[in-house]
């Protein structure tokens, strides 16, 4: 239920199409974030791993729009007013999107129950015989093992440091070759992680999504519906803004 | 050939963060230089911590770290020399092995050196002999020998660097017996023959006790005791306070002198054990 709610954000967040409508939507994306009650400098720091992005779409939307209204030129560019606005909604879009993907999905949700979701929304697809099933669990082993891996790769790093492996310097190529003494091992240790896990996995009988029961069953809650009936307002909010059609329209 | 002297060194894990660790807490230590030292201590004692401070793979909080007198951290981009003189062979080193040979694998660190093909597969040959390797396995590929074999495979890859110091983290972790033994005797023999300065990380008294000089055990990121082995296991009950004991042998020694058997006080090995009561039958 999340998962869907989130995708009609993210539709939302593409329909907006005039300033107001942009308004509505940092409005909502800044009251969900004093909702969720996640640390602001946590929520700062995933906006700023994509800021190079960020700012390079703004910019090449600066550049390239091309409009009726000319801001100013310089040498060979021209900037217009249609560039600025779009310039902003795209900056203002992709900072909605990273803010509500990271709230409503990594921030707030397990990874198990994310699986969960994605399980049960592709279980229609179960009826052409794809293993849908093996498919989440397959995600939720790729999840788990993530904090694992980067752990080993420190430690065989670190150990290949001690016999003296610089991977600071050099050229491209030097350094290209300095990851080699670490990649083996890792690549060794996850197939023998991996192998492990598999035998781990069938010692507990496990034979995949068959007649497998869940240990926790999400239900439907009331919270849940008013949750979609104030994503469906929002939705037809948005596109009424949207119709007003005033100030700058893209 | 080398001292090894921790001033007020403190370490922290996480630092900033709610999950804030105090690995180690204001520790000064002097490991004498040539002898083959003992770091002993619980899980989360921060042995291993300790080991990694050693030769600046980890910086410390506070505190300096010196390599004969020298601060280790006055030069940073020096690192990599000061990696070359201080060996370390990290917990369960079988899983950095990656070259298609033994030999190749023993002759990374060297190589990293920028020796020359002679000294390496001189040192190579050399560093294999002091953990038992055959030279038949050296042209094997490290994938298809057994966990003992690569173990030593990986010892001997630091061994082979000559460092003036050498310093594993639990080398014994793990191995069989005999296994063990073969390795704790390959080290402690590499530094009788270089007189470079051993240490050696572990929590088994007994490996401890059969092969190191001084022992430091570490209790709650302090170094609670440190000294000769003799000194160490002659605090028994206050070993025992921290969870620590002493050799199981050492303990049925003390036992039997109270019950009036003429024994010595420092008997660590069974072998030992064995001698003085077979003279004392006689």
């Amino acid at each position: 239920m999340k998962l869907i709610l989130s995708i009609l954000y993210i539709v939302c967040t593409f329909l907006c199409k005039n300033v107001l409508s942009f308004a509505l939507l940092l409005l909502s994306a800044v009251l969900l974030l004093l909702i969720s009650r996640i640390p602001p400098r946590i929520v700062l720091r995933s906006l700023r791993a994509l800021l190079f992005v960020m700012l390079f779409t703004a910019v090449l939307n600066l550049l390239f729009t091309k409009g009726e209204t000319e801001l100013f030129a310089f040498w060979r560019i021209h900037v217009y007013v249609e560039g600025v606005y779009s310039a902003v909604f795209m900056l203002v879009r992709i900072m909605v999107l990273i803010l509500s993907t990271s709230l409503f999905l990594t921030y707030t949700t397990t990874p198990i129950a994310l699986t969960d979701a994605i399980e049960s929304l592709l279980s229609p697809l179960r009826v052409v015989h794809l293993p849908v099933h093996e498919f989440a669990m397959m995600m939720t082993i790729a999840l788990r093992f993530i904090p694992t891996l980067m752990e080993e790769t420190d430690k065989i790093m670190n150990a290949q440091k001690a016999r003296g492996v610089d991977f600071s310097s050099g050229g491209l190529i030097k350094r290209a070759k300095a990851l080699i003494p670490i990649l083996i091992p890792l690549f060794i240790s996850a197939f023998r992680r991996a192998d492990e896990l598999a035998m781990a996995m069938e010692c507990r009988c496990y034979r995949g999504g068959k007649g497998r029961t869940k240990m926790r069953v999400s239900h439907l809650h009331a919270s849940d519906f008013v949750a979609l009936l104030m994503m469906v307002l929002f939705g037809a909010a948005v596109l009424y803004l949207n119709r007003l059609g005033l100030f700058y329209t893209l | 050939m080398a001292t090894v002297t921790l001033e007020h060194v403190s370490y922290i894990y996480g630092k900033g963060t709610p999950f804030e660790i105090k690995a180690l807490d204001d520790v000064s230590l002097t490991v004498k230089s040539g002898r083959v030292t003992g770091i002993i201590g619980h899980t989360g004692s921060g042995k291993s911590t300790m080991v990694q401070l050693l030769n600046g793979l980890e910086k410390p909080e506070g505190g300096r770290v010196l390599l004969d007198g020298a601060d280790i951290w006055e030069n940073p981009k020096n690192m990599q020399a000061i990696r070359f003189r201080v060996g370390l062979v990290m917990q369960y080193p079988e899983y950095q092995l990656f070259e298609e040979t033994i030999e190749a694998d023993i002759a990374f660190g060297p190589r990293n050196m920028g020796l020359d093909e002679e000294e390496i597969s001189k040192r190579v040959r050399e560093a294999a002999a002091f953990v038992g390797l055959e030279p038949e396995l050296l042209q094997k590929s490290p994938f298809d020998l057994s966990g003992g074999q690569k173990r030593r495979a990986a010892i001997a890859g630091v061994m082979a660097m000559r460092p003036e110091v050498l310093v594993l983290d639990e080398p014994a972790a793990g191995l069989d017996p005999r296994g063990r033994d073969i390795i704790l005797r390959g080290i402690r023999e590499y530094g009788e023959r270089t007189g470079s300065t051993v240490i050696i990380v572990s929590h088994s008294m007994e490996d401890m006790a059969a092969y190191c000089d001084d022992i430091v055990v570490m209790y709650q990121a302090k170094v609670f005791l440190a000294g000769t082995r003799d000194e160490v296991f002659s605090h028994a009950g206050e070993l025992a306070s921290v969870g620590l004991d002493v050799p199981q042998i050492t303990h049925l020694a003390l036992l039997l002198k109270k019950r009036g058997v003429p024994l010595p006080d420092a008997i660590y090995t069974v072998e030992a054990a064995r001698d003085c009561l077979r003279t004392l039958l006689q």
